[in-house]
């Protein structure tokens, strides 16, 4: 073996290069302060070893990089440990070098004749910045696309060639497939290789003048070997346990893929960035254009970094006090900036709400990926864009919640407000449409379930204008037909309560909750939770068309007036219409989408309809699908948290002057 | 690399041309420096390709078809309510990204309303300050934006100093059938995209 040994180190020298690294001078002993450096040289090992399986799996194109780390996330062996440990190492390195760097200050290590690789450790600092940046984006998430695009912005902001630099990096002048390609060339290319080459450089300068030796009489002088190794491998091990721990318990976060067309409310940078974001909020920073605030403050900030080194030459050690005092402000303010932009975002309502919607898509995202269809070749931004559960809430704020609510929000979990505050919906809250409670409650408490309505500007001047004795035709849950046969005792009877449930369930029933896969074979495997019970149907069935009440509502059935009641739906005529709602498959998707196009149909409302119609034009036919595919629970199930219930809380704040629809809130609460 | 070096070194050496030593050494010194500049230059034009692209295609200027560039929303003027709240539109046309050309995807959103007298105006939804998206806010009924709160009147003018400009207007054009009439029921808008963090307002 040692002739072997021997052999080798005769064709290359090893011994005395290992020599040479393991056993430097340790004057006054190993140390715990002097391990930062070796954590850093092993975090950017650990990045380089995940970093090249991750690479094994990634595809950069705007259809491909999400879709790819999402199946590197969810899917390969030890995918969220490796993914998860490139992600928390990176911050890691953000951390650890902020370390380095101080104790570099305060320990002096930057001063003659160490400047020079002060100044190549500055390189690296920027290069492990840089590798940040871009791997932000290459997820294609909406968190990494838009948190991004502001940097990319700001570059545009550089003097003179701020447009060239900008559109060099995103590969043109938009982000696209070549955004990606060109951001995965340097972060897996590029970047390394400078910090490779620099951190040789860094090393080998570091070995040429040797440790910073803080306090010489601390202990006996010692070699790096295996003293420091010790201590420096300790370190290591605690880097890598915390950076395993957060990949195992927090987990890298995937958001929804990136879509230009919809906003992001919640783009935050990483949060080592925080305080810059913060610091560009101010608005007398603002004041004096983007180019001051985020490239001339930064750069005379590293200026003054990289002037240190001559700062203690020219000043002496006053200079090196000055230095101190400059690392030790800059990092106060740093702490905070970043503390206020965390507090400042944790009570702003509104970016709580945009977090969680970012959340919910994304989680959705995933669950759709996961699903039969697995992702489409154009890509799960189109699963996103396709998708009832994620496009539903939207197009409801955006065409509905004017007058109605879902569950007390406007369907993206946000309250409605107007100049004075939160708005009184002046339609029904659709919250629960279509399922037993919301039958129940129009059958028995129908001038309760409507009376939110009494809100309405229309209302008012209705009754009004009735009043001073006019003749108006309006729609009045008071006074409706319905209101009159619900208040019939005998219907809220003991006798009643089991044929009560049966037609609530038939009418349940009619309006087919639920989702209804168009593939054959997964709409036979797929069991329906929101199905009605047929036996009971059948029951309710009988007493919405034959009256099968007991007691004084015998013979009195649902299709005295509402004729077509248990027939399918059929767009009739205004001459055909019976002078009622029409409760064919009322509730359902093709009740819903005839309603939505001409509530002011005689086959509808007629002329006591108030909701305008919606055209083509105004909601297409795809999106029709997808708002009518939400309301009646026609998608993939999805176990994604979904906004909260907010009935409660606009109750509430709408106080007792407003009482209309608290009871419809009690039934939602159930 | 050697090659940076090496003219200085011929240079100095500069020899009479008749020494053959000494044009060995120019000779050395330009070859190896070509052999450095030519797949530097090679490599260099094809990272700069973005650039190089830009000002080509900048080169051949539009045509004066009154329509050329726009792109007809879903939206009609009758649904927009004189000086009522901004409605948000999403633009849907062919997209091209480098290899590939998606037919009919949203490329952008912006926000319509009409103003006093009829007029219908469109705003870029993308924030002049730093690109992010501008929303409408009901209870203060302004525009604003969620990450340095940017904010604008409904006129699209700047209420704080936190943006560089106002609100990026678009040229937009009612129309039937695809020509341009005052009465008619089309929208047609002329979707851009603009430099951000700087005062003037410049096409990308």
């Amino acid at each position: 073996m040692k002739a072997l040994i021997d052999w080798f180190d005769h064709r290359t020298g090893f011994k005395e290069l290992m020599h040479e690294a393991l056993y430097e001078r340790v004057p006054g002993g190993a140390r715990w302060r002097y391990v930062w450096g070796s954590t850093l040289v092993f975090t950017f090992t650990l990045q380089v070893i995940t970093g090249f399986m991750l690479w094994s799996a990634y595809s950069p194109s705007t259809r491909t990089a999400w879709e790819s780390v999402y199946h590197i996330q969810h899917e390969l062996t030890l995918g969220y440990m490796v993914r998860g440990v490139h992600h928390f190492a990176a911050q890691a390195m953000v951390v650890l070098m902020a370390i380095h760097l101080v104790q570099v200050v305060i320990d002096g290590a930057y001063k003659a004749p160490r400047e020079l690789n002060f100044w190549l450790g500055l390189v690296l600092l920027q290069i492990v910045l840089g590798l940040s940046l871009t791997g932000y984006l290459l997820p294609w998430d909406q968190k990494g696309y838009y948190a991004t695009q502001v940097t990319t912005n700001i570059m545009s902001a550089t003097p003179l060639v701020g447009d060239q630099v900008q559109t060099l990096a995103q590969g043109g002048t938009e982000y696209g497939h070549l955004t990606l390609t060109r951001f995965f060339a340097m972060h897996a290319g590029i970047l390394p290789t400078l910090l490779v080459a620099f951190l040789a450089l860094h090393i080998y300068v570091f070995r040429r003048h040797g440790l910073t030796v803080h306090d010489e009489n601390h202990a006996p002088e010692t070699t790096f070997w295996p003293d420091q190794v010790l201590k420096d491998a300790v370190a290591c091990l605690i880097v890598l346990a915390v950076v395993m721990l957060l990949a195992i318990f927090k987990g890298a976060e995937l958001s929804a893929p990136a879509d230009p067309s919809v906003k992001f409310d919640a783009a935050r940078p990483e949060w080592y960035f925080l305080f810059l974001f913060r610091f560009l909020h101010f608005e007398v920073i603002n004041k004096m254009g983007v180019t001051f605030g985020a490239i001339i403050v930064p750069g005379i900030i590293m200026g003054v970094i990289t002037m240190m080194p001559l700062i203690h030459k020219f000043l002496g050690e006053f200079g090196h006090t000055l230095n101190k005092a400059f690392i030790w402000i800059l990092g106060a303010g740093i702490v905070v900036l970043t503390t206020m932009a965390i507090i400042e975002d944790r009570e702003d309502d509104t970016h709580q709400a945009a977090l969680a919607e970012a959340h919910r898509d994304g989680a959705r995202a995933g669950e759709l990926a996961a699903g039969p269809d697995r992702i489409p070749v154009d890509g799960a931004v189109e699963l996103l864009r396709r998708d009832p559960f994620t496009q539903g809430p939207r197009l409801f704020a955006k065409h509905c919640a004017a007058c109605h609510r879902y569950n007390g929000h406007d369907g993206r979990g946000t309250m409605v407000v107007d100049e004075a505050g939160i708005a009184a919906p002046t339609a029904a809250d659709l919250g629960n449409f279509g399922s037993r409670d919301w039958m129940r409650s129009v059958v028995v408490d129908y001038a309760n379930h409507f009376s939110w309505q009494k809100n309405a500007t229309w209302f008012k001047d209705a009754q009004q204008a009735e009043a001073s004795g006019e003749d108006v035709t309006y729609l009045n849950p008071d006074e409706s037909e319905m209101a009159d046969w619900a208040d019939a005792d005998s219907l809220n009877s003991a006798d009643n309560a089991e044929n009560l449930t049966a037609l609530v369930e038939f009418l349940y029933a009619e309006a087919a909750l639920g989702y209804k896969p168009l593939d054959d074979d997964e709409r036979d495997a797929f069991s329906n939770p929101l199905a009605a019970d047929a036996a009971l149907v059948d029951t309710g069935r009988a007493v919405a068309t034959e009256g099968a009440w007991t007691g004084d509502l015998e013979g009195s059935s649902c299709v005295d007036c509402h004729t077509t009641l248990g027939e399918d739906f059929v767009a009739l005529s205004d001459d055909d219409a019976d002078g009622y709602p029409t409760l064919a498959k009322y509730g359902s998707a093709v009740w819903l989408k005839d309603f939505i196009r001409s509530p002011g149909a005689a086959r509808h409302y007629g002329e006591k309809n108030q909701m305008p119609a919606y055209s083509p034009q105004q909601l297409r036919d795809h999106e029709l699908d997808l708002l009518v595919r939400w309301m009646t629970h026609d998608y993939l199930p999805s176990e994604v948290h979904d906004y909260e219930n907010r009935l409660t809380e606009l109750s509430g704040s709408l106080g007792t002057s407003a009482g209309a629809g608290s009871t419809a809130a009690n039934a939602v609460e159930q | 690399m050697s090659d940076a070096e090496a003219p200085e070194s011929s240079t100095s050496a500069d020899p009479p041309a008749v020494d053959p030593p000494g044009r060995r050494e120019l000779l050395a010194a330009v070859l190896s420096f070509l052999l450095g500049a030519v797949p530097a230059t090679i490599g260099g034009l094809f990272f700069l390709d973005p650039i190089l692209r830009r000002s080509k295609a900048g080169g051949s200027g539009g045509g004066d078809q009154t329509m050329d560039g726009f792109v007809k929303l879903d939206i009609t003027p009758e649904n927009l309510v004189e000086e009522g709240s901004p409605v948000a539109s999403t633009v849907i046309a062919d997209l091209d990204d480098a290899w590939n050309r998606f037919k009919d995807v949203p490329i952008g959103s912006l926000w319509l309303r009409r103003q006093q007298g009829g007029e219908v105006v469109a705003f870029n939804s993308i924030c002049p300050h730093l690109g992010c998206s501008i929303n409408f806010r009901r209870g203060e009924n302004d525009f604003h934006c969620p990450c340095h709160a940017s904010s604008f009147d409904l006129d699209g003018g700047t209420t704080n100093d936190t943006p560089p400009r106002d609100m990026d207007s678009l040229e937009i054009i009612v129309a039937t059938d695809g020509r341009p009439d005052p009465n008619g029921t089309e929208l047609w808008v002329k979707y851009q995209n603009f430099r951000r963090g700087t005062p003037e307002k410049k096409p990308i």
